[in-house]
């Protein structure tokens, strides 16, 4: 099991293993890669446990009735077990948040970068939500099959990306 | 499909999923943010290779007739804003939606609050779905709903051949970028695990350094 043990990975490796993942994406679930509708899966079915009533929203309603949406939700969780497959096998540890971001923008506290966390996650997945994709579905999936949509939203997703990080210090 | 069996093919896919994203490092904070700031291209290199690879497979699988193509219609103005939207959360968050999850299992405590977060955005988008797609239609300018539009409706050839040219040529783009940027110095120089003095054991490496 070397190969699990092991630190890292070419990236180049990591790669082709996840564009093999369309493979059974297609034949078997009949869709393409993707993550961040997982999150309107995960979402609707809290929001209806507090209120039933949530679960008349169409967009909800439409996301909590296939197999397919419990599919992906899997997916996102098989992917927190592989990575922490990965750091046991590997026997790396890592702290509770990177030591990036007091670089980049000099948040030292554990308290503060939850609540950019948050903030980040919001906008993150209310811009996924309104793309209909995110890096995995439009990034991976929809540039394998060259998707106009997904070359404007990718193209968005970089120019935004390069100018705020251009307000950050160096990494 | 029963909801079961494919609750069991998603996990055993995200597994490797997951065990891609850790061990290539695309999931730390630190590599995203490089790749946006042009220091570190691992995470280009981790995604054209993952394109490259899906445009083989779904030119095959298409050329057989075993699929049928999965393309998402292009709203211009939801694809606009939206992407603009996803390039500031992911600088702010440090991940991406898939990464989130990867990073919560690598053990970034932070990370947790990314899910809080993505939680409520997605749910924001879904209450106010009908207020929010009305603003980002610009049909009005030509920039509304131009369908399912793929690079097959716009350039010669049918989607096998097309899909097989552009893979050779990101093949060709990542053979010069590895010849610029070795992967393995970005790793060295980058990877969080690798610096002393971190928790990283580092005796166990895949390839030895020069300080081992």
């Amino acid at each position: 099991m070397s190969v699990l043990a092991a630190r890292s990975w070419s990236p180049y490796a990591a790669g082709i293993l996840i564009g093999l993942l369309q493979i059974p994406a297609f034949l078997l679930i009949n869709t393409a890669l993707g993550a961040s509708s997982s999150f309107v899966t995960v979402a609707a079915s809290l929001a209806g446990l507090i209120d039933p009533a949530m679960l008349a929203i169409p967009y909800f309603k439409s996301h909590v009735a296939t197999a397919k949406d419990w599919w992906q939700v899997a997916l996102v969780a098989g992917v927190a077990l592989g990575a922490f497959l990965s750091v046991r096998m590997a026997g790396t540890a890592r702290p509770a948040m990177s030591e990036i971001w007091a670089r980049v923008m000099g948040l030292r506290s554990f308290p503060a970068r939850l609540v950019v966390a948050f903030l980040g996650g919001f906008v993150l997945l209310l811009g996924a939500r309104i793309a209909n994709g995110c890096t995995s579905g439009h990034g991976l999936s929809g540039l394998s099959q060259l998707a106009v949509s997904s070359l404007i939203a990718m193209g968005a997703m970089f120019a935004s990306g390069i100018a705020l990080s251009a307000f950050f210090k160096r990494v | 499909m029963s909801v079961l069996t494919a609750v069991i093919i998603g996990l055993a896919m995200g597994v490797l999923f997951g065990l891609a994203l850790e061990k290539s490092r695309v999931m730390e904070p630190g590599f995203i943010i490089g790749q946006f700031q042009m220091r570190n291209f691992i995470m280009i290199k981790v995604m054209l290779s993952a394109i490259a690879t899906g445009l083989v497979v779904l030119a095959v699988l298409n050329a057989l007739g075993m699929v049928s193509l999965s393309v998402k219609a292009a709203l211009v103005g939801h694809m606009v804003v939206g992407g603009l939207l996803l390039g500031v959360g992911i600088v702010l968050a440090g991940a991406c939606p898939g990464t989130t999850l990867a990073q919560i299992g690598a053990g970034y405590r932070d990370a947790w609050a990314i899910l809080a977060g993505g939680l409520a955005g997605a749910f924001t988008y879904g209450y106010f779905q009908k207020p929010i797609d009305a603003a980002l239609n610009w049909s009005s300018i030509g920039l509304g709903n131009w369908g399912k539009m793929t690079l097959v409706d716009l350039l010669p050839g049918g989607f096998p051949a097309l899909a097989l040219i552009f893979a050779a040529l990101i093949v060709a783009g990542l053979m010069a970028l590895e010849r610029w940027r070795p992967w393995r110095e970005e790793m060295e120089r980058n990877d969080p695990l690798a610096k002393a003095g971190g928790k990283a054991r580092a005796g166990r490496s895949a390839y030895a350094t020069p300080a081992e």
